[in-house]
């Protein structure tokens, strides 16, 4: 398998998580690429590592859906960088995104935590 | 690449470049700030943004939508990668054109004849031409006016027919006479062709056969040159063989009569004057003499109106059996297979000829696709390393379809242009000769429609092969692997070996045609026409069309043979009124007494009007019986003489001389049997003729004069002579026999040019193939062979090697092209003369001449190899 297999499968595993996480990171106020990288990996204790070659394709993609805007700003150390913000509209698929996500989390939940006897039964 | 449109994308690009710049900064800003150094910080950062091709490649790919803008930047990446190139691309782009031009040079020349068999006429593929009786080459009118009005009438599945009389008249009255070509046409004409009027108006119905006044509809070009765009010429009187006519109006820029590949310059109605009315009331003989052509009704097939036409016509044979003795038939052909006019010639040559032209362009795109695969098959590392970046198979091979594409859309523009110009190359074809001929190429959107199809189907051979092929090579081994062996994966080697085979066995069927056609030339041109064609002279009078009276026209016919028979030089002076092998001749129904014909045999003649001394100055011996004498004239009994072929068809075994043969009415008796001769073509199944005294019933006048020395050195004193007589008479067509019957060859020269040239093509193209595959391979193989000659293989080991797998391919194409190129022959059996379509000694010499040349082609790639030093040879990997 070559690399651009790999990337396109991790690209289909986090589908629609990694948005939604994006998503969520724009809700706390508009972010560069960078800065998004970070957020998250701090918000989840250094887990989430997002790959460079997953974030700026699910960016780009987010942004011809309407879901974030982008323009050119100076951050605070004077760098001039390209900042996304969310929009409405994604305001709206992060909700839809969340509840669904929390319907796939319960699902997985009751598979994985059934109670013995009842299995016995 | 600035002229490429980038749509924003160079913007796009540029923009997410300066992203990335950005977020490696503020990565390696981050890191410094942690109190790593500028250098380590910076790998580290670079090391975890990871590959930065790659993020953009896929982010790219985001975008999405701009499948304009990917296709743009796949564009300029073929256009870099040719650009590395040039040797080839110009190689192949000339190589292509040369094959897309004659392609559409060809298709221009059917469809400015076949395709547009009536210019300016509304939905030709409606219009039918009726022929009655059987189908042959370039036939007499077949129609009488009662029949044609009675088909018109009664038939149901045409919405009109028409009819007319294509023949030629001098217009006086200005400063110089002059010669017109003009149809006698039904008042339905126009209407029927759906063309309207430039100025006035068309024939009304009543006109047709009852004109009050004569009237003449001008062409538009006639209206031009002689009328000087006289806008209020509607109205005015012309004359047209002193006789005055009125004009009432002029057809559209363009149009030029129905009648493929001949102009008219005016038309009148069926009978203008009121003179012919033998002509318009009886069913047989002289009144035969109309042209047909009706438009289909929508809906009805051409079958069921032949069967309408044929129930109709055998009423009427049922009811005037006299008058239609022969063959009664209805046949109907679309126009573009016409038997009237040029497109019964054209529907022959034509077609074969464009199927050659595709075989060039299958043959060239063959070759392309070996040089682009060699080429690809030496980029396979870029190709390699392009698939481990991510490429997929698809890409890559659309990749090189549109390397193809782009060379040919190139190849297709130029030939675009290169069309325009050789559309206008046919018309060369066409020796001056007596008919208003204007066949020439055209160049319209369905030219350019057909370049684009070529183009785009050239560019799919040329690049879809070798990149499917190139791009199936596991990607790991190629880059792992040694470059010898890159050149050949054996899927590769097969592939090469079929292309090569391909070329071969397509261009020879095209050396073996275009050798047949060769040879069918010469056949033609040495064959004894049985006739003299090399000491005469003819000049054609316009004594007929002048508008004489007919005792006027007797006296100044003798006087013409006294002054020129006079001149110095001139050993016989005659008169004829057909010249043979012009493509034209008249025919008549002849009905011999005492013979019975088989049901359905045509009964139709050919016939000639010659004076006296007329066949011992073509030098055709007189059999039997005499030749026509100046007293044979309209005091005297009629008298005929027959060629072998009537005598033998009417009277066989028997004496023909004192047999009678009724011709329009009349009998006619038999005083001579001359020899047979060609009347129209070389290769003709002979048809009976007979001759008629000219001065019985001559119509043109053609003075034939033979002459001592050079026929065209007489040219001027024989026209003095006749204008020494009368100074307004118009002389015309004054040219050798040699250049007259050279209108007999026209098609046969067509066909040998063509496919003379294309078969050059083919060769050059078969034998670079091999040559170029050859020498790659052994080029490839100098290891190889260099570590063979180090372990004792001698040079000529070495030579029999890389000639064995040569020849071994050639064997093969030329044996798969001999059977392609037996069916193929078959197909052009027709247009032979002389030669058989299997003719061996054709064969084997062009299997041997592209044997020997591909033997060449293998040597020189050998002969380097045999030559080199095995040392050198083996450090070359």
């Amino acid at each position: 398998m070559n690399e651009k297999d790999q990337y396109k499968n991790r690209i289909e595993l986090l589908q629609g998580t990694l948005d939604m996480l994006i998503l969520q990171t724009l809700q706390w106020g508009p972010q560069h690429g960078y800065g998004i990288v970070q957020a998250l990996r701090l918000r989840s204790g250094d887990v989430l590592h997002v790959e460079t070659g997953s974030l700026y394709p699910a960016l780009h993609r987010l942004e011809r859906q309407g879901w974030v805007q982008s323009e050119w700003k100076q951050s605070e150390s004077k760098q001039k960088a390209r900042y996304y913000r969310i929009t409405a509209k994604g305001k709206k698929q992060l909700a839809s995104d969340l509840g669904r996500w929390e319907r796939i989390v319960e699902a997985i939940g009751s598979v994985m935590y059934v109670k013995p006897e009842e299995s016995a039964s | 690449m600035k002229w490429l449109p980038s749509f924003g994308f160079q913007r796009r690009n540029r923009e997410l470049q300066e992203e990335i710049d950005a977020h490696l900064q503020m990565a390696v800003a981050d890191r410094v700030a942690r109190g790593e150094t500028e250098e380590t910080a910076r790998q580290a950062a670079t090391r975890e943004f990871g590959n930065i091709a790659l993020v953009q490649d896929v982010t790219r790919q985001m975008w999405g939508g701009g499948w304009f803008e990917q296709i743009g930047r796949d564009v300029r990446y073929a256009l870099r990668q040719l650009r590395k190139s040039p040797g080839f691309t110009i190689t192949a782009t000339a190589m292509l054109t040369v094959a897309i031009c004659a392609n559409s040079t060809v298709f221009s020349w059917i469809d400015g004849t076949m395709l547009r068999p009536i210019p300016g006429a509304r939905d030709t593929g409606d219009l039918f031409s009726l022929q009655r009786g059987e189908r042959n080459f370039s036939p007499t009118p077949p129609f009488s006016y009662l029949d044609y009005r009675d088909l018109r009438e009664q038939n149901r599945t045409f919405t009109g027919v028409l009819a007319y009389h294509h023949d030629w008249i001098t217009l006086t009255g200005g400063a110089e006479p002059e010669r017109a070509y003009i149809a006698n046409v039904s008042a339905n004409y126009f209407d029927v062709l759906g063309i309207k009027p430039m100025l006035g108006r068309f024939f009304l119905s009543e006109e047709e056969t009852d004109p009050a006044t004569p009237s003449v509809v001008l062409s538009y070009s006639l209206w031009k040159t002689r009328y000087a765009e006289d806008a209020a010429i509607v109205g005015k009187s012309i004359e047209i063989a002193r006789h005055p006519v009125t004009v009432i109006g002029v057809a559209p820029e363009g149009v030029v009569g129905a009648m493929p590949g001949l102009r008219d310059d005016l038309w009148v109605t069926l009978d203008p004057l009121g003179t012919d009315v033998w002509r318009m009331t009886h069913r047989s003989g002289g009144a035969v003499w109309l042209n047909v052509i009706g438009r289909l009704r929508p809906g009805v097939s051409r079958g069921q109106a032949a069967q309408d036409l044929d129930t109709v016509m055998h009423h009427i044979v049922a009811e005037y059996p006299d008058e239609h003795l022969g063959e009664n038939r209805i046949t109907l052909d679309p126009m573009w297979r016409s038997p009237f006019g040029a497109n019964g010639y054209m529907a022959a040559t034509l077609p074969i000829l464009l199927a050659f032209a595709a075989l060039v362009l299958l043959l060239t795109c063959a070759n392309v696709a070996t040089l682009t695969l060699v080429r690809f098959v030496s980029r396979r590392r870029e190709l390699a390393i392009r698939q481990s970046l991510g490429a997929n198979r698809i890409q890559l091979v659309w990749q090189m379809v549109l390397e193809g594409m782009v060379l040919s859309i190139v190849a297709g523009s130029v030939a675009l242009v290169l069309t325009s110009w050789t559309s206008k190359t046919f018309a060369w074809f066409f020796p001056a000769n007596s008919n208003p001929v204007i066949l020439n190429g055209s160049m319209d959107h369905k030219v350019v429609i057909g370049i684009a199809v070529s183009s785009l189907l050239a560019g799919m051979l040329c690049g879809a092969l070798p990149g499917w092929r190139s791009s199936h090579a596991p990607a790991i081994e190629v880059l792992k692997a040694e470059s010898a062996s890159i050149s050949g994966g054996s899927r590769n080697r097969k592939l090469l070996s079929g292309l090569v085979v391909a070329q071969i066995a397509l261009s020879l069927p095209l050396l073996i045609c275009s050798g047949l056609f060769l040879r069918t030339l010469r056949n033609l041109a040495v064959a004894n026409p049985g006739f003299e064609q090399d000491h005469i002279l003819t000049a054609t009078v316009g004594l007929n069309i002048a508008g004489y009276g007919r005792d006027e026209e007797q006296v100044i016919r003798h006087k013409i043979l006294d002054r020129v028979s006079a001149l110095p030089g001139v050993k016989v002076a005659s008169f004829t009124d057909w010249i043979p092998m012009t493509l034209s001749h008249k025919g008549e129904d002849a009905y011999p007494e005492g013979y019975v014909p088989h049901p359905h045999e045509s009964l139709q003649v050919y016939h000639a009007e010659v004076g006296p001394r007329y066949f011992e100055s073509l030098h055709i011996p007189i059999l039997e019986g005499r030749e026509f004498t100046p007293h044979d004239d309209e005091k005297a009994p009629r008298v005929l003489i027959v060629d072998q072929t009537a005598a033998r068809r009417y009277w066989p075994g028997q004496d023909p001389l004192g047999k009678n043969l009724r011709i329009w009415g009349r009998l006619f008796a038999v005083v001579g049997v001359a020899r047979n001769s060609t009347h129209m073509l070389v290769n003709e199944s002979p048809e009976p003729m007979v001759y008629m005294s000219f001065f019985q019933q001559g119509y043109e006048t053609i003075v034939q004069v033979e002459t001592e020395g050079n026929p065209v050195d007489l040219a001027p004193a024989v026209q003095n002579a006749i204008h020494e007589i009368d100074t307004r008479l118009p002389v015309f067509n004054v040219r050798s026999m040699r250049e007259s019957t050279q209108m007999a060859s026209s098609f046969a020269v067509i066909q040998s040019t063509l496919a003379g040239m294309f078969a050059l093509i083919g060769l050059v193209l078969a034998v670079t193939g091999i040559y170029g595959v050859v020498a790659y391979r052994t080029q490839m193989r100098t290891h190889e062979i260099g570590v063979r000659m180090a372990v004792g293989a001698s040079r000529v080991d070495v030579l029999r090697l890389v000639l064995s797998q040569g020849l071994s391919l050639t064997g093969i194409g030329l044996a798969l092209g001999l059977a392609f190129a037996l069916g193929l022959t078959r197909l052009i059996a027709r247009l032979l003369y002389g030669i058989g379509a299997n003719d061996p000694v054709t064969v084997v010499s062009v299997v041997m001449l592209l044997g020997a040349m591909s033997l060449v082609a293998c040597y020189l790639p050998a002969h380097r190899a045999m030559r080199r030093n095995p040392v050198t040879a083996i450090r070359e990997l």
